[in-house]
C-alpha cells in the first residue's frame, strides 16, 4: 500500500461499499470488507510481534489476497516493505533483506496464518545502503536484477499518488472498472493494475503464475468477469488473441514491456472491438514516462513510445554531450513526476540520477536508452547505449549473463548474443570454449546458469566448443560473427 | 506406451535443444529451471501434447510442474490419456 491515502481510500471502500469485489483469484473472490477483515487480523499479529519499525518487513509479492492484505496491513501500522520476486533464490533475497535492514520475512499462508522468518543481520551488506522511512517511501521494489541481486528501488508514497492520479484521470477509471493485473506483484506495473485499482474502489483480477502462461484459463478470467482494463506484455496478448474470441468489455488496452509486433497489433484490433489502446513506456525507477495512441488499423511496422506524459521532462544528450532541440538520436534522460530518489545503495546513483543536464531544478534519470525524435516530435526507441536487451520484456545484461558462465570451472571464456525474436522480443545465445580436456555440454551448464541468474536471463540456446572464439582485429570476442553464424546456421 | 519417454526425449531435443548435445538430458533433468523450455515454449508443447496425444487439455488444469522435466510430461501425457479414454 504505497500511500496513506491508498489506505483511508480502502477503509472508506470497505465502509461505503462493502459488498463491491476488490480482488479475484481463481474461483476466490475477496470483497472490501473481507480485505479489510483480512487487514485488521494480520495487523493484530503483527501488533503483537512488535517489530522495529526502524527496520522495514520483507513481504515476497506473492499474488493472492492474503498477501495484499499483509502489504496493507503493515503500510497502515508505519512500516516500510520489501516485496521482493517470490521466486528469487534463498541467497539473493538473504543479500536485500540484509541490504534494506529487514528485521522478519513475513507471509501469508492460504489460511490466512501469518509466518515469520527471522532475517540474521549482517551490518556488513548494509553499509552505503540509506535506512528507508516509511512515512516517504513505504514501499520498496527491486529492479529485475541479471546478476541475482537486484536493486532496491524505494517508491515514495507521494510520487505513487501523483502517479495514481494521472493513470486514473488519462484512462478514465473509477470504481465501476475491472482491471486485469498479469504482471508479477513486485513489478512496477502493479502500481497500476493492482495499487490505483485498490484505491478506487475498482475490482482487480489477479493471474497467478500458474495461469499466466494457460490461453484458456486468461481468456476466462478476462471473459467471465468482464474486465475493463488489460496491461500487459506482448506474450499476455497473444495468449488472449489465440482461438479469435473477443473481449467486449474491455474499454482500455495498454501494451508495455516490449515492442508489439504488427500482426499482433492487428489481431489485438478484433479481439478488442471497444477498446483504445495505448503503448505506455517506462521503468522502475521513474515510473511511466512516455505515451502513444495505438491505432492498431493503421500501425506501422514499428510504434513509437510517442511523447512525454504531462509533467515529465524528456532530452536527448547526443555523443558530444550536446543536448538536442529538434529531431535527432541521443541517450534519453528523463525526469517524471512519479520517480524514486534513488537506490538504496548510494554509490548507484552515482551518474544515473543526475542533475538536470539543461540546468533546470529537477533530478534526471539516465536511462541508457537510445531514442530519436523524428520532426514531429514522436519518440522511438532504438536500442541501448550498454550491452542491455529486452527479453520477454525484462531487461538483461548480456556482459552479466557472461560473466556468470565464465565463473563455471570447465569454462575457459563465453559470449553472449542477443537475438532477435519475433516472441521474445530478444532472445539469448551463449557460445562457449570449455577448457582443453573437459568435456562439458551445454545442460551442466544451464544448470549452473540457472543457480546464479533468473530465468529470463538464461541463453535460450548454448553451443559449447572446443574451438576458441572467433576475435575481431582488436582482440575482443568477434559478436557479430558470432550471431551471424548462428543465425546462417538456424537457417541451414 | 512404453515409448513415450523416449518420444518425449526427442520431441524436447527435436523442439528445444537446437543441436545441443543431449547426452545429459536425464528424466529427471529441470527443463524450466535451466531455460531450455520458457513460457512461450510451454505454450508450444501443450500444443504439441495435445495434438500429438489427443489430451483434451481444456478440460485439465494445467500446471508449470507437469512439465518440468521429461519424466514429469511423461507421466502427465499418462494419466491425461487414460482419463480421457
Amino acid at each position: 500500500m504505497p500511500s496513506l491515502r491508498l489506505c483511508d481510500a480502502l477503509a472508506a471502500h470497505a465502509r461505503d461499499r462493502p459488498g463491491a469485489v476488490a480482488l479475484v483469484l481463481g474461483e476466490q473472490v475477496t470483497t472490501y470488507r473481507r480485505l479489510a477483515d483480512l487487514a485488521d487480523a494480520l495487523a493484530d499479529r503483527l501488533d503483537r510481534l512488535a517489530a522495529d519499525r526502524g527496520r522495514p518487513l520483507c513481504v515476497p509479492a506473492h499474488k493472492t489476497p492474503g498477501t495484499i492484505a499483509l502489504l496493507v496491513a503493515a503500510f497502515r501500522a508505519g512500516y516500510a516493505v520489501l516485496a521482493p520476486s517470490p521466486e528469487l533464490g534463498p541467497a539473493a533475497r538473504a543479500e536485500l533483506t540484509a541490504q534494506a535492514r529487514c528485521s522478519a520475512v513475513l507471509t501469508v499462508d492460504d489460511d490466512g496464518v501469518l509466518h515469520r522468518d527471522t532475517v540474521v543481520q549482517d551490518d556488513a551488506a548494509a553499509r552505503g545502503f540509506d535506512v528507508p522511512d516509511p512515512a516517504v517511501a513505504p514501499l520498496l521494489l527491486t529492479t529485475s536484477g541479471s546478476t541475482g541481486t537486484p536493486k532496491i528501488v524505494p517508491v515514495e508514497a507521494a510520487a505513487f499518488d501523483r502517479f495514481a492520479d494521472w493513470a486514473t484521470g488519462h484512462f478514465g477509471l473509477d470504481a465501476g472498472d475491472t482491471l486485469l493485473s498479469y504482471a508479477p506483484l513486485n513489478f512496477d506495473l502493479s502500481l497500476l493494475d493492482v495499487w490505483t485499482g485498490l484505491r478506487l474502489g475498482a475490482a482487480v483480477v489477479l493471474v497467478g503464475q500458474a495461469a499466466a502462461t494457460d490461453a484458456r484459463r486468461l481468456h476466462q478470467a478476462v471473459a467471465e468477469h468482464e474486465v475493463t482494463f488489460v496491461q500487459g506484455v506482448p506474450l499476455l496478448y497473444r495468449l488472449l488473441t489465440q482461438d479469435d474470441v473477443r473481449y467486449p468489455h474491455v474499454r482500455t488496452v495498454i501494451c508495455t514491456g516490449d515492442a508489439t509486433p504488427r500482426p499482433l497489433l492487428a489481431r489485438l484490433g478484433a479481439a478488442f472491438p471497444r477498446a483504445r489502446f495505448h503503448n505506455v513506456f517506462g521503468c522502475t525507477e521513474t515510473n511511466d514516462s512516455f505515451l502513444y495512441g495505438i491505432d492498431p488499423a493503421t500501425a506501422g511496422e514499428r510504434i513509437p513510445i510517442g511523447r512525454p506524459l504531462p509533467g515529465v521532462r524528456a532530452l536527448l544528450v547526443d555523443d558530444a554531450a550536446r543536448i538536442l532541440d529538434g529531431p535527432g538520436t541521443g541517450e534519453l534522460y528523463v525526469s517524471t513526476p512519479f520517480q524514486t530518489s534513488g537506490y538504496l545503495q548510494r554509490e548507484r546513483n552515482a551518474g544515473v540520477f543526475v542533475p538536470a543536464p539543461d540546468g533546470g531544478p529537477e533530478v534526471f534519470y539516465r536511462t541508457g536508452d537510445v531514442v530519436t525524435r523524428d520532426a514531429d516530435g514522436l519518440h522511438w526507441l532504438d536500442g541501448r547505449t550498454d550491452f542491455q536487451v529486452k527479453v520477454r520484456g525484462v531487461r538483461t545484461n548480456l556482459q552479466e549473463v557472461e560473466n556468470v558462465l565464465v565463473t563455471h570451472p570447465d569454462v575457459a571464456e563465453a559470449a553472449v548474443v542477443a537475438l532477435p525474436d519475433p516472441e521474445a522480443g530478444y532472445r539469448l545465445h551463449a557460445q562457449v570454449t570449455r577448457r582443453p580436456g573437459t568435456t562439458l555440454s551445454s545442460l551442466p551448464l544451464r544448470t549452473h546458469s540457472a543457480a546464479h541468474l533468473p530465468r529470463h536471463a538464461i541463453p535460450s540456446s548454448v553451443q559449447v566448443s572446443d574451438a576458441p572464439l572467433p576475435r575481431t582485429a582488436t582482440g575482443k570476442p568477434d559478436r557479430n560473427l558470432i550471431k551471424a553464424l548462428h543465425q546462417k546456421g538456424h537457417q541451414a | 506406451m512404453s515409448n513415450l519417454p523416449q518420444e518425449i526425449h526427442a520431441y524436447v531435443v527435436g523442439e528445444f535443444l537446437d543441436g545441443e548435445d543431449p547426452a545429459d538430458l536425464t528424466p529427471e533433468f529441470d527443463l524450466i529451471e535451466s531455460g531450455i523450455v520458457d513460457s512461450l515454449g510451454l505454450v508450444r508443447m501443450v500444443s504439441h501434447l495435445a495434438g500429438a496425444y489427443a489430451i483434451p487439455i481444456d478440460d485439465i488444469p494445467l500446471k508449470p510442474e507437469h512439465f518440468r522435466s521429461i519424466g514429469a510430461i511423461a507421466a502427465f501425457v499418462e494419466t491425461a490419456t487414460r482419463a480421457a479414454a
